[in-house]
Order: structure tokens, then C-alpha cells, then sequence
């Protein structure tokens, strides 16, 4: 309006703020692009990465795309300032997705933060590594959350709860079950905060997976209340579906009492709950037929719902008895309990959530607990205010009884936005009952003279629903709306004011709606319409008076009397009409005609003659249409009129007579007015779906009730778990019939449920086998795939039952090498040692102690890896352990066994969690072939034995229990991941091919200082005939080969160097993956001077990107060690 | 789950944009949104009427170009996305997502945003968060993971990510280098009182509590008081050392009508008892919230006439005490929307200050009621050409405060802490404000 002003005024303000923004990063966001930011980015200072990254920041939230400085970011994601890292980890996870290839780049530095002892850090990492979302990285992510799920951090578990959607996002369908695993987990966490996360993973990844719910259902009731708010919801909504899908609806909900409204003991009660509450409802049948609707919508999918809704009948699929269960049942009074405290929560959505299922569940008598709490919500923020009004209008629709007695907080405030004023409206008009009708028209009253015309017109109306639903009042809401319209006259010209018109036209509408109730009573009201056509202008009114002295012309004395009287005034005023009176008239007269017999017929057809040519010649096409259309029907029949009086009737003729008869619905009307079909879709409380009135996608129904004990079929433990419950739940008779009937169902279902589920689990295998990585690279693998394919249909079932199918997932694959193993294991023994030099006789593979004397009553036990390799399977990693007796007394009886299998020994009749883990360890191959007793070992005595041991998984440290002297001493077993492959003896052009086959995402580089060769050259500083070169490989090449179990290949030494300059010496070693025989190969580059710590870049080439990495990270570790002092 | 959250300014600008989840949403959807909501018809347009306004001694006339009061649904249903929408001080929080989710839960998380922003800057406006849009980012991304609320805990949040003051923005200024991101994890994120920072220590250990009452009324046309009720809050200030266990029980807890309560207190003893029993966190705090409905009569009467002739509109209104509810009445501020048919007003009051806005609105601040005579405002309206007297009355919106007084009658009985042995210092206050206080006329 005032460009200038508004521009000084903006100036003013700026100037002003100006002040107070210093110190802000008020002028990074104002010129984000005002510096180089790429300099700054490659700065060495945090303040300067800072500033960079928040100039990238402002650029990103002002909308412009500042993805090509993605790879100088993302180098800054090694820094150690946090800040500087939540920076980066904001751009990333903008860009990640853009990428790709780039953001693998930061996947080793989250791996190493994954390891920090700060949970912050930790966590931050895996948010940021989740984030990213790429296939390439999937298998990484999932491990990296499989053992976050397990940090000690509370703070970290919930973030790894809050990772698996991510996971899920990329439907990567072979991890589901080890996601599902995660998920059980979690939720059995003992931490809250941790459940609520969990919870909300559930929902979206599994959430009809409910064997993990009916595990520890009444543990998830008893920390519902200690879970954060935004877990409450989503657990509240797990809970009820699981008790659904188990036990069934209530029997004495309002759902049920609805359902079966045909049992006429059930209808009384209805009538008797109603007139209790004083309500006589003129159309409480359309109510509980309304109701039944809703509650069938809740339960019955979109797909079925259209369905039944193309045939004409709407016939409800009645649920039989045994799909209910009683209130008294245990498990749902458990759930009524633990939600019914929430209903004080102070988070809007918690209250929403609980009412919701006390409406669903609770017996009709308790329902009201959620009235008051959803009231008291309305005083929260106007947003949420909405949402919960368009809830309450559905529960007020099914139940008006409920909320009649609170019609004073749907009062309607002025300050309220049209949205809630028109829902509270219709709220009113619903609940008003006999005893409040009074008041509520007070009220409405008082709203016509509100300032907003709209929301005037909007009160008219529904002053006129209020009469249709209690006839008593209808007499007096008349009254109301005819002076109303009366007063409309008083303001003179309303046609220049505003939505005034629309005030007019409802007011009419809502008569009409009245009248039409019992037309007999309201002749006068007609008549005193027709009369005030003089005086009423607009257009779609009058319309409507004229369509009413149609519809009931012939009602009672005095209107037809007046008819002619009437019917020449608007063909007088016909040619001053607008477009919709001009048709309403002609329509109206055609009906007289049709109606009326007797003295006036001549007149009345001299003025419908007239009106037709009028109309015949008028501007406006519709009209002209219209009357010819008119004509022709009634030509004939005024013919025949005419005939009629002369000589009788014409069948023929008549025909024409019956059609105009038909389409202006001559024939009297039914006075009743039909209860309307409802159409209507309804949708779970508080769901999104209920207010934009179409399914949301991921919308999901109710379950089927009772749907559940097929599930519980495949789950064992779980299913004796939830009979038991069940049995101690059920107490009537009744739930007697239901628990028998569920166990028939289930033996019914059973055998064909079982080997169904078999199928489909198969059918999963053989995609797990499907890894993305394996599909990127060359056609070799496809046979083993299908190899494995078969071999997962036999193991799959089982598979699934193990509880960490996370390590078997890693193990799967081995299972696909079966066949070739003997083959391979013949080639690794003609080649096992290496052949360069006399270093294979100087490896000193590391010792770890596995028990000290101190703990161990004085018995030692050392272990190291062997770097042969087991020839009866390959997923077994041969270890040497030494025993040493060095305390005093003779000792009897070592052995070393698995904890898993000796737990279960001791304890067969545990509780099913134990019986879990056998069933798992049956399963699992043995981790440890049994060891060869030490009968007795006296003191100081050695001995030595060789262990086959299976690893979990290559991170996780084995549990084993060693036995001694009857004692049971409880160890760990730490895997190296350096004895996790076996040589591959491979020429240098094999190794060059086979790299080449595994460049990019397969091949990580990392980097480390060594410094063995120092201590060497020192030593033998005095021998000059030495070469350093040739120490430093030596040193380098004895460090790789005493860690891992590898093959060196090759030495390349620089050809064109200085003396003292080592750069270019590059070490190749060859090994593959001991479970599944890929190959894994290894480049060691050295850099520096050779006096001086050297630099080595370690680059690792494998498929198994999770193997490949967590090699490298061992491998690095292992260089940067400070030598071992050998003996 | 929420897949996008941007911030919108009064025009319509995009100030913040956070992707939570990999399923981007273009910044193109506020345009969208934007075009939908001036397309409503119920957003207040500014439409310039020119007001003529006699001067008269009292009546001051200021003009506001920029009220553009947006009433829009909180939940839209657009071609590609369902958008949530909170608007608070001209500052739009818009959520965006694709699949089904309980919309409640996006509006309070929405909510809760805007409170935690306007926490941290002290205020919620365009400038100040562009001032500080790194801490917003931070904090956006501290509270919302994968679409899902992580930590909404004010008290946490300020532990990881600190609030810009004074000192902090000095520092930046002279040494060019702060981070306002903590290197630990807050150790309350681990305890079982996720809403208590780990281990407060303070010289004098205080417990505030103040009864904030808000009194709700509706008066018809015909003078009826038809609603009246209280919503009050307990508001809680405390510091004390160590992990205290407070429980604090009212004289008359029959009267509450219902309650809803901060997180942190339990359910039982309430239930059994009608006793609050809680762990406190930090600092000021909502404890309960509470409804008494249902009294019978208002501190302040205002009374309404409007007669009309000839295109004329007389109006008059009184204001004055009920009946003393012994403590000082003020604030006292009457404000009313003219209906859009009156061209001009005059008006002139015996005490206070009139204003009348741009809009049509127009507000009498009255202050503290005299003693001796109640004060009035009065005047005439001018009402469109052709229009012989006013078929609409505007309602009045009345405001005042009471210091000292909670007028539900609410009494707190006493305040005990457990656990912790030493003694500290309580105190309680009352207040009573007018809520949604409304007179027809």
C-alpha cells in the first residue's frame, strides 16, 4: 500500500535490531556467500571449519543447493570439535542421499566414532550413519545398531532404536528378521525412554509382527506410564491392537452391543442407557445404525470396505460370539488399567491416544472416563483444539449421550477460527437434548448477531438440525428462524451487505427442512413465506419459497386457494427474475398443473401458456430449453385434458400424463423422512485418516480379532508364554468356550501354517542370500547363490527361530561353500607357509591370557590363533591353548566347554527364555568342539591343546566356561578378525586381476604410523651390510603375518629412490574369508623416510564390505602397536 | 513419521528448511501452502478502511498495516503431502509427511519446537531466529530423529546445546570462536527422571509455587452469565541440590474438576489420595494443570449497550467491580472487533485510554478500576450508507489481572520434600488473569 513508508519502516526496524544482533550469526545468514567458503573449509582451525559449514547452513535453509562442497565437508567429519562434527553430520545428511559415493568416503570415520567411549559421539555417529541411507552401507548400519542396541548408553539404545525405520526404509527385505530381532530387543529394554523408541520402530517396520508384543506385554503395561510422551502414543496403539488381534473385542463395549443390535435384550438396554440420560433422540436408530458403520470401518480395510460398499446392501459381516471376550478378562483390564492414568497426561496426542482405546475397549458404563480429559484438551493450543473436536464429533455422532450433559464447553468464543466455530456447531446440534435444548438455542441466538456472516448462516442451520433431531422444539426453532427472516426485512436492502444472503438462504433452508418433517402443521408457516416474496430478493430465496409452494400445493385448505392468486404474481414479475427463480417458477407452475384439478385448471393453464412463451424467448439458453422441454410433455397433456372433458381417455396420451407425473414427483410423499444411507467412511481415532477423510497411506485398520493364534504358531516359547497368561486371564465360562476354541482353530490351522510359513521363510533366504553387494560385482557368485538358496530352505525355518540371527546372517553365506571346502582346504595345504626368506620360521603369533593364575586357583591358560585352519568345517578357527598348572596342588579334570550348552544342562526347567536358548544352540553349529580332557596337569606342569572354536560373530567375545577341579570358571574368548580368513597363495597377476575386480565401494584405505623397524635398525645399527629396506619389510611383513593369517604375494620395492627414502615400498598379502572363501586382499604402501616412523596406508579389497572394514580397523590397530619385545 | 519441517515467515518466506528423512520434500510445497491459505477466505485480509475519527481528548488512533492473522486449518491434506501447520507470533511451523501418523502428535511436537525456540531466543520472530538459525538447526535436529521426537526435555536440550546470552556472545565477538554445542552427554538422558538435569548444586535451596489461574466466562446478550469457569496452572520454581522427592497436597482438591499433569508426577498417589508426588525437574516448570468449573459469578462486571437510529449507533459501556474480591483489580483492558458495517467511531472514555486500529479493532485499557466510580466508555458509530441500524453486535473481550487472589479458591496445604535432608525455603503466590472472557453485547 505504502511501499516507501513500509521501507523506511523496515530499514528503522533493521537498524535497530542491529544492535542486538552482534555476536549472533545473524551476518552469516544476511550474506552466507560473501567469503570463499571453500578456503575455510580446508582451514586447520575448528573456528574457521565452523564458520564455513554455518555459511553452507544459511545457504541450505535459503534454498540453494550447495552439494559440490560435498567432499571438502565431508573430510572435515575426522574433526575432533563436536560442534564442528554436528555441522557436518547437518550437511551430510542434507546431501548424503545426492552422493552417494562421496558420503561412503565418512563411513570409516563413523565406524571409529562408533567406538568412542563418548555416548554423545557414539550416538551422533550412528544417527549420521543411519541417515546417510545408502544399499552400499545397509549391512554396516545393521550391524553397527545391532551393537548400539547393546551400549551401555541409554542415550545410544534409543538412537539405534531410532535407527531401524532408517534400515527399513530401504526395504532391505533379507535383514527384516534380524531387524525384527533388534526391535524384541529393545523393547524389552529395561530402560523406558528406550521402550518408547523401540515402540515406534515397531510401528513402522513390523507393526503386525505381535509375537514380540505378547512376549512381554504385562512388562510393556507396567512402564507405559514412565515412557516419554511421544512413545506413550505409539505404544498405547501397539497395545491395543495386540490385545485385539488376541483376544478379541469387548463384550461389553458399545462396539458390541451396536454390532448386535438385533438382540433385542441388547436393543433395550440401548433404549434403557438413553432415556436414562433423558435424550429422547428422534432418530436413535439412524445413531446406532451410525455407530455400527463406525465401528465396522475401524475394523475392515479399505479393499473390503469398497467392496461390500458397490452392492446396494450393506450387509454387516457379523463377528461371532467367539470374536469377543469379556471386560473381566485379565489381559484387557490390564490394558484399561495402564492407559486410563494417561488420560491426565499433559501431552495433548497421549490423551487422544488413551481415550481412544478406553472408546474402543472399555465397557459402555466407563467410556465416560474420557470425556472430561478430551474437554480439557480443548484448552490446550487452538491447533490441537481442532483435532480433537473433529474426534469428538465422531464420538458424539455414535454416542450423543455421552457428551450431552458438557454442551457448555462447545459454547462458541469468539476468538475462536471459523474451522472450530463450525465444528462446535455441529457438535452442539448433535448432543442437544430435551434439557439443554433451551439453552443451547439461547446461545445460537445470541451467535446470529455475530459480526462473521458466514458463521451466522452456519447457526441457522443448524438451529435447523436441532429441530429435526428433537420435534419437540421443532415449534419453537420456527418461531426463531421466522423472525429472523422477519428481521432481515427490517435491515432494508440486504443485498448490499455482505454474506447477508447466505444468512437469508440457510434460515429458508433450515424451514424448509422443518416443514418437510410434518408439512400438515406448518401450512401457515408456507403461507406466510409465499407472502413475503414480496419483499425477498435474493435470488436462490425465492427460489426456494417457489419450489415450496410447488412441493405443497396441494396441502391443506387455504393454499390452494391462493394458488392462482400467487401463480400470476410471479408470472408477472417472471422477466425481473435471475436465472434459478426463472426455472424454480417455471417448474413450480408445471407442477400446479399437474396437481390442481377443478375451476382454476383454465386459469392456471392461461398463466402456464404465458410463462412457457416468456420463457420460450428469453436470453439465457437453460431457460429456453427448459420451457420447449415443458411444452412438449404438456401440450399432450393438456390436450388430453381438454379431450378428457370431451370424450373420455386416451391410454396413449396417458403415457406422457404418468412421465410428467414421475419427474415431478406428483405422487404424495412419504411424510417420514428415510433415514439416510450413511455413507459416510470412518476411521480410527485419532488418526490422521479420520480428518482428511480418506485412508492416509499406511493407514491400518483394527486387526481381526482374534486373529492372532495363527501367528503365534511358528514362536514356541512364545505361544506356551501367552497361554499361560491366558489361563490365568480367562475366568468365565464363556472365555472357557473361546480359549477352546481358539486351540481348535489352531489345530486346524496348524500343519498347513506351519510349512506356509516355512515357504515364505525359504523364499526370504534365498533373497538374504540376494546381498546388494554381491550383485554389484561379477557373474561368479550367481551359482553360489542358488546354491545357498537351497541350502536356506532346509535351515530357514530354524533360522528364524534363533535369536541372533544377526550373526548368522554374517555366518549365511559359509553355507554356500559347503560344497567346494574340501577342494579348497587341499590347495591351502600345499601352500601354507609363506615363501620368502626364513620369515615363516620368526612368526611369534600373539599370546592372550584366556584365565590368570590369580583367578584361576592358579591355573594358567593362555591361548593364541593358529594359523592352520580346521579341516572339519570352515566356520571354525583353530586356536592354541596353553594350560600351565603354577600353583602347588595337582589339578584334575580341565575342560574347556561353552557357557550356552552347560546353562542348559543345569537348568532343563527353566522358564522359557532358557528353553529359547537351547533350542538355539541345538540349532547353532557347537562353538567349541569338545576339547580333549586334561585328566590331570601337576604343578608347573604344561600342556597343550588345540581348540576348534566357532565364533558368534567376529566382533563378539565367546563365553566358555572352563572346568576345573570341579570348579567352574567362567571366560572370554576374544576373536581376532585377523585368523577370520587363511592364506590364499595367489601370483602377483592373479592378485592385480582379482583387485581390479573389487575397486570402489569394496576397497577402504586407512592409514597408520609403524615404527617396529625402528627398534630393528637401532639393534643392528652396527651391522652396515644390512639393508634397511630389507628390515623394514622384513619387520612389516612379520608384524602382518604373526596377526593374521595371510599369504605375502608380493614385494614391490621402489625402483628409482634415495637411500634413505622408503616411499613406494608396497607389500602385497592374499587371504580369503574363512566361512565364505572370498578373497580379501591386502596392499600395505609405505611412506617416509626410513629412520624416521613410517606412514603405511593399508588398503583392503573385499566384497564383505562389513569384514572388509572391520579387517582393515584390526589391521591398522595391529601396525600402530608398539613392537613386542621378543625374547 | 514427519518427513519435513520448515519455517515460515509472515510473508511466506522460507527461513529454516530440516529434512528429517530420506524421503525429500521440495521447498515447493509452501508455495503451495502459502497460495492455499490466502486463497482461504477466512484469513483476515487487510482491508484499508479509512476511519474517521474525530480527535477527541482520549481517543489515540494508530495504524497497523501488518495484521495478517492467519486462521488456517492445523491439518491440510495438499496433492502430494499432509501438511501440519502451527502458527505462533507470525512464525509458521510446518511439518510435512506422507503416511499415516497421529496428527496430534506433530501438532504438540510442533508446539513444543515453538516453545523450546522461543525459550532460547527469548521471543519468537522472524529476525531472531535468522539471527540464530545454527542453534535452531541444532536443536531441530536434537529434538526430531528419522521423522520420530528424540529429546524434547527442555532441561536436556539446554544441557547440550546452550542458549545464546550475553556472555556467550561477547565471547564470540572477541575471540571469534565458541561452540555451543557440548562435548558430553547430559547424564539425566541415562537416569529414570529424564526431566532433571544430573546433580544441580545451590547455596539456597527455594521451592516456588504459583497458582496461575486464567478465568474463563461467557455473558450473553441478555447480561446471563452462561459459562464460567477457572483453567489454572501450578507452576513450579524449583532449585534444590541433590534428587529431592517433593509431595504437595491441597486443602480443597474436591473442587478440581479435572487435571493434567508434567510428566513427572505419579499416578498413585494422586489416585489413592488426591496427593502430588513427584520428582521436580529444574527451574520453572508446569506441574498440573486444572479446570474448576462451574462458578457463579465474575470479579468485574462490563456492561454493553448499543442503541441504534437513523444510522447512528449509540454505545456505551460500563465497566466495574462485582463484588471486591479484596485484592486490586488491573490490567483491566476492554477490546472489541467494530463489525464491518460502521464507517466511523468516536469514542471517549472517562478513564483509560481508547484505541482504534486499522482493523477495526478497537481497545479501551482501562488499568486499575478507581474506587469511587466505575468508568465508562462512550460514543457514537457511524454505519454504512443505507443502513438504518446494526443487525450485528460486536463482542467484547475483557482482560484483567488479580495479584494474590486465586479466585477457583484452590488452597495449597502443604509442601514436604523427601530424601534430602536439609531445610530450604518455600514460598507460594496466587494470580488470576482473564482467560477467554467474553461479553456480547
Amino acid at each position: 500500500m505504502f511501499p516507501q513508508f513500509g521501507a523506511t519502516a523496515e530499514s528503522l526496524s533493521k537498524a535497530s535490531t542491529a544492535v542486538f544482533r552482534i555476536g549472533t550469526d545473524a551476518h552469516l545468514y544476511d550474506d552466507p556467500d560473501d567469503v570463499n567458503i571453500a578456503p575455510l573449509l580446508d582451514s586447520k582451525f575448528d573456528s574457521e571449519k565452523c564458520e564455513a559449514l554455518k555459511r553452507l547452513l544459511a545457504l541450505i535453509s535459503q534454498g540453494f543447493d550447495v552439494a559440490n562442497f560435498f567432499p571438502q565437508v565431508v573430510k572435515n567429519v575426522a574433526s575432533q570439535s563436536l560442534e564442528v562434527k554436528k555441522l557436518v553430520y547437518l550437511y551430510l545428511l542434507h546431501y548424503a542421499e545426492k552422493r552417494p559415493n562421496e558420503a561412503l568416503l565418512s563411513i570409516n570415520y563413523f565406524q571409529k566414532d562408533l567406538g568412542d567411549t563418548n555416548p554423545l559421539v557414539r550416538a551422533w555417529a550412528l544417527r549420521a550413519m543411519a541417515g546417510i541411507r545408502l544399499h552400499a552401507i545397509a549391512p554396516l548400519v545393521l550391524v553397527a545398531v545391532g551393537k548400539c542396541a547393546r551400549d551401555p548408553s541409554v542415550y545410544v539404545r534409543k538412537c539405534a532404536a531410532n535407527a531401524l525405520p532408517k534400515l527399513h526404509d530401504l526395504r532391505m527385505e533379507e535383514h527384516a528378521s534380524a531387524i525384527e530381532e533388534i526391535i524384541g530387543l529393545l523393547l524389552n529394554d529395561h530402560s523406558p525412554g528406550v521402550v518408547g523408541a523401540a515402540a515406534s520402530a515397531f510401528t513402522t517396520v513390523c507393526p503386525n509382527n505381535f509375537s514380540l508384543i505378547g512376549r512381554n506385554f504385562r512388562k510393556l503395561c507396567e512402564v507405559l506410564p514412565d515412557v516419554e510422551e511421544w512413545g506413550q502414543i505409539m505404544l498405547i496403539g501397539i497395545l491395543l491392537r495386540y490385545v485385539i488381534a488376541r483376544h478379541g473385542l469387548v463384550k461389553e463395549s458399545i462396539m458390541f452391543s451396536l454390532y448386535n443390535k438385533d438382540h433385542s435384550n441388547l436393543d433395550e438396554d440401548e433404549h434403557y442407557v438413553t432415556s436414562k440420560e433423558d435424550a429422547g433422540y428422534a432418530t436413535e436408530k439412524t445413531v446406532s445404525e451410525l455407530t455400527r458403520t463406525i465401528f465396522q470401518c475401524y475394523i475392515e480395510g479399505p479393499d473390503e470396505y469398497l467392496s461390500r460398499s458397490s452392492s446396494t446392501i450393506k450387509v454387516a459381516p457379523k463377528l461371532d460370539e467367539s470374536q469377543y471376550t469379556s471386560c473381566s478378562n485379565e489381559i484387557v483390564k490390564i490394558l484399561l488399567q495402564c492407559t486410563s492414568p494417561l488420560l491426565w497426561s499433559h501431552n495433548s496426542a497421549v490423551v487422544l491416544a488413551a481415550a481412544g482405546v478406553h472408546w474402543i475397549m472399555a465397557p459402555k458404563e466407563d467410556v465416560k472416563r474420557i470425556v472430561k480429559p478430551l474437554l480439557f484438551v480443548l484448552r490446550s493450543s487452538p491447533a490441537s483444539r481442532y483435532v480433537v473436536l473433529c474426534n469428538i464429533q465422531v464420538f458424539a455422532k455414535a454416542m450423543p449421550s455421552l457428551f450431552a450433559p458438557h454442551y457448555e464447553d462447545f459454547f462458541i468464543h469468539s476468538a475462536d477460527s471459523y474451522q472450530i466455530k463450525e465444528l462446535k456447531l455441529e457438535i452442539l446440534s448433535i448432543i442437544s437434548s430435551d434439557s439443554s435444548i433451551s439453552f443451547i438455542l439461547k446461545e445460537l441466538q445470541d451467535y446470529i448477531r455475530d459480526p462473521d456472516r458466514r458463521f451466522a448462516a452456519d447457526t441457522v442451520a443448524a438451529i435447523g438440525l436441532c429441530a429435526q433431531r428433537l420435534p419437540k422444539m421443532a415449534i419453537t426453532c420456527l418461531e426463531e428462524l421466522l423472525t429472523l427472516i422477519r428481521q432481515e426485512f427490517l435491515c432494508g436492502e440486504i443485498r448490499s451487505l455482505d454474506g447477508e444472503e447466505g444468512v437469508l438462504i440457510q434460515a429458508i433452508m433450515s424451514i424448509i427442512s422443518i416443514i418437510k418433517l410434518e408439512p400438515a402443521i406448518y401450512e401457515k408457516v408456507i403461507i406466510q413465506l409465499v407472502r413475503s416474496l414480496d419483499t425477498i430478493k435474493v435470488p436462490a430465496a425465492r427460489a426456494m419459497i417457489v419450489w415450496l409452494l410447488g412441493e405443497y400445493c396441494s396441502l391443506g385448505e387455504i393454499i390452494p386457494r391462493m394458488l392462482s392468486t400467487v401463480l400470476k404474481y410471479l408470472a408477472w414479475c417472471f422477466t425481473s427474475e435471475e436465472l434459478e427463480t426463472k426455472l424454480q417458477i417455471l417448474n413450480t407452475i408445471t407442477k400446479v398443473l399437474l396437481c390442481i384439478k377443478g375451476e382454476d385448471s383454465w386459469t392456471l393453464r392461461k398463466i402456464w401458456t404465458y410463462v412457457i412463451e416468456l420463457a420460450e424467448r428469453d436470453l439465457n439458453y437453460d431457460i429456453r430449453d427448459r420451457s420447449r422441454f415443458l411444452k412438449k410433455l404438456l401440450s399432450s397433456n393438456l390436450e388430453s385434458q381438454n379431450v378428457e372433458e370431451e370424450n373420455g381417455e386416451s391410454q396413449k396420451k396417458d403415457q406422457k400424463r404418468v412421465v410428467a407425473e414421475c419427474i415431478f414427483g406428483v405422487q404424495t410423499k412419504t411424510s417420514t423422512v428415510p433415514s439416510e444411507p450413511i455413507n459416510d467412511r470412518f476411521y480410527l481415532p485419532g488418526s490422521l485418516s479420520q480428518l482428511v477423510f480418506h485412508a492416509a497411506p499406511g493407514y491400518e485398520p483394527l486387526p481381526k480379532p482374534c486373529s492372532l493364534p495363527n501367528i503365534d504358531q511358528y514362536d514356541g516359547s512364545d505361544k506356551s508364554d501367552l497361554d499361560e497368561v491366558d489361563d490365568s486371564g480367562t475366568s468365565g465360562s464363556s472365555d472357557e468356550e473361546n480359549a477352546s476354541d481358539y486351540s481348535s482353530e489352531r489345530s486346524i490351522s496348524g500343519s498347513s501354517e506351519v510349512s506356509g510359513s516355512n515357504e515364505t521363510v525359504s523364499g526370504n533366504e534365498g533373497e538374504n542370500n540376494d546381498d546388494p553387494l554381491i550383485q554389484i560385482s561379477d557373474t561368479s557368485n550367481v551359482n553360489e547363490n542358488q546354491n545357498g538358496g537351497d541350502h536356506a530352505g532346509t535351515s530357514g525355518f530354524s533360522d528364524l527361530m534363533s535369536t541372533k540371527s544377526l550373526e548368522s546372517w554374517l555366518d549365511e553365506p559359509s553355507k554356500s561353500s559347503k560344497g567346494s571346502e574340501t577342494e579348497q582346504s587341499g590347495v591351502r595345504r600345499s601352500s601354507a607357509r609363506i615363501t620368502i626368506g626364513n620369515i615363516g620360521s620368526r612368526i611369534k603369533p600373539k599370546c592372550y591370557t584366556l584365565l590368570d593364575p590369580a583367578n584361576g586357583n592358579g591355573l594358567m591358560v593362555n591361548y593364541s590363533f593358529s594359523s592352520e585352519t580346521s579341516s572339519i568345517s570352515s566356520h571354525l578357527v583353530c586356536l592354541q591353548v596353553l594350560f600351565e598348572n603354577c600353583s602347588l596342588e595337582s589339578m584334575f579334570d580341565i575342560v574347556l566347554i561353552d557357557e550356552d550348552s552347560s546353562k542348559s544342562v543345569d537348568s532343563t526347567d527353566q522358564i522359557s527364555q532358557a528353553a529359547e536358548n537351547t533350542v538355539k544352540s541345538h540349532i547353532d553349529k557347537p562353538a567349541l568342539v569338545s576339547m580333549e580332557e586334561i585328566p590331570s596337569l601337576e604343578p608347573g606342569q604344561k600342556a597343550k591343546r588345540t581348540l576348534l572354536v566357532r565364533f558368534h560373530h567376529h566382533l563378539l567375545p565367546l563365553k566358555l566356561a572352563l572346568f576345573c577341579n570341579d570348579k567352574k570358571f567362567p571366560v572370554k574368548l576374544r576373536p581376532d578378525i585377523g585368523y577370520f580368513v587363511k592364506p590364499l597363495p595367489i601370483n602377483i597377476e592373479a592378485f592385480k586381476d582379482k583387485e581390479s575386480h573389487l575397486p570402489g565401494m569394496f576397497e577402504y584405505v586407512r592409514s597408520c604410523t609403524f615404527n617396529d623397524h625402528i627398534v630393528k635398525l637401532n639393534k643392528e645399527s652396527n651391522s652396515l651390510t644390512e639393508d634397511t629396506f630389507l628390515v623394514i619389510c622384513e619387520t612389516l611383513a612379520l608384524k602382518m603375518l604373526s596377526n593374521a593369517n595371510l599369504s605375502l604375494v608380493s614385494v614391490d620395492l621402489p625402483v628409482a629412490s634415495n637411500l634413505g627414502d622408503a616411499s613406494g615400498l608396497c607389500l602385497r598379502f592374499s587371504s580369503e574369508i574363512l566361512n565364505n572363501s572370498m578373497p580379501c586382499l591386502i596392499t600395505a604402501t609405505v611412506e617416509g623416510k626410513c629412520s624416521d616412523p613410517l606412514i603405511v596406508s593399508v588398503k583392503v579389497n573385499c566384497e564383505e564390505t562389513v569384514f572388509g572394514l572391520n579387517f582393515l580397523n584390526r589391521i591398522v590397530n595391529f601396525l600402530a602397536e608398539p613392537p613386542v619385545t621378543h625374547s | 513419521m514427519l518427513q519435513c519441517i520448515f519455517l515460515l515467515s509472515d510473508s511466506g518466506e522460507v527461513i529454516l528448511e530440516k529434512q528429517l528423512t530420506g524421503h525429500r520434500v521440495d521447498r515447493s510445497i509452501c508455495n503451495w501452502f502459502w497460495d492455499h491459505t490466502n486463497s482461504q477466505p477466512n484469513s483476515y485480509k487487510v482491508v484499508i478502511i479509512i476511519i474517521i475519527i474525530t480527535f477527541s481528548l482520549s481517543s489515540i488512533i494508530i495504524f497497523d498495516f501488518s495484521v495478517l492473522c492467519l486462521q488456517q486449518q492445523p491439518v491440510i491434506a495438499s496433492p502430494t503431502h499432509y501438511l501440519f501447520q502451527v502458527c505462533r507470533e507470525g512464525i509458521t511451523f510446518l511439518a510435512c509427511t506422507q503416511v499415516e501418523m497421529p496428527p496430534l502428535m506433530a501438532i504438540e511436537f510442533l508446539c513444543r519446537v515453538a516453545d523450546v525456540i522461543n525459550g532460547y531466543l527469548g521471543g519468537l520472530n522472524e529476525d531472531s531466529i535468522k539471527d540464530n538459525f545454527v542453534i535452531v538447526y541444532e536443536l531441530l535436529d536434537e529434538m526430531i530423529d528419522n521423522g520420530f521426537p528424540l529429546t524434547t526435555e527442555p532441561n536436556i536440550l539446554q544441557e547440550m546445546i546452550a542458549p545464546p546470552n550475553i556472555v556467550s556472545k561477547v565471547l564470540s565477538v572477541v575471540t571469534g570462536n565458541s561452540s555451543n554445542v557440548s562435548d558430553t552427554l547430559p547424564g539425566s538422558t541415562a537416569s529414570c527422571v529424564p526431566w532433571r538435569t544430573a546433580d544441580p548444586k545451590y547455596a539456597n535451596n527455594e521451592v516456588y509455587v504459583d497458582l496461575v489461574e486464567q478465568m474463563d466466562a461467557t455473558i450473553n446478550r441478555d447480561g446471563v452469565l452462561v459459562k464460567c469457569e477457572i483453567n489454572g496452572e501450578v507452576q513450579v520454581n524449583s532449585h534444590i541440590t541433590g534428587l529431592p522427592d517433593l509431595t504437595l497436597s491441597f486443602a480443597n482438591p474436591s473442587i478440581l474438576d479435572d487435571v493434567r499433569f508434567h510428566p513427572c508426577v505419579r499416578f498413585r498417589p494422586w489416585e489413592s489420595n488426591q496427593i502430588l508426588s513427584f520428582v521436580p525437574p529444574d527451574g520453572q516448570f508446569k506441574l498440573m494443570n486444572y479446570r474448576v468449573r462451574k462458578l457463579k459469578s465474575t470479579p468485574i462486571y462490563v456492561k454493553p449497550q448499543l442503541t441504534s437510529d437513523g444510522g447512528i449507533c449509540r454505545l456505551n459501556v460500563m465497566v466495574g467491580m462485582r463484588n471486591d474480591p479484596g485484592k486490586t483489580v488491573d490490567s483491566v483492558n476492554v477490546q472489541f472487533q467494530l463489525p464491518p458495517c460502521i464507517l466511523s467511531a468516536d469514542l471517549t472514555s472517562t478513564h483509560g485510554t481508547v484505541n482504534i486500529l486499522s482493523n477495526k479493532t478497537c481497545t479501551w485499557s482501562i488499568g486499575r478500576i478507581p474506587k469511587d466510580k466505575a468508568p465508562s466508555m462512550s460514543g457514537t458509530l457511524v454505519l454504512e450508507t443505507g443502513l438504518e441500524r446494526l443487525h450485528v453486535f460486536p463482542t467484547f473481550q475483557v482482560d484483567f489481572r488479580i495479584m494474590g487472589v486465586a479466585l477457583s479458591g484452590l488452597q495449597i496445604d502443604k509442601l514436604d520434600l523427601k530424601t534430602v535432608p536439609y531445610r530450604f525455603y518455600k514460598g507460594f503466590r496466587a494470580l488470576t488473569r482473564a482467560g477467554e472472557f467474553e461479553v456480547r453485547s
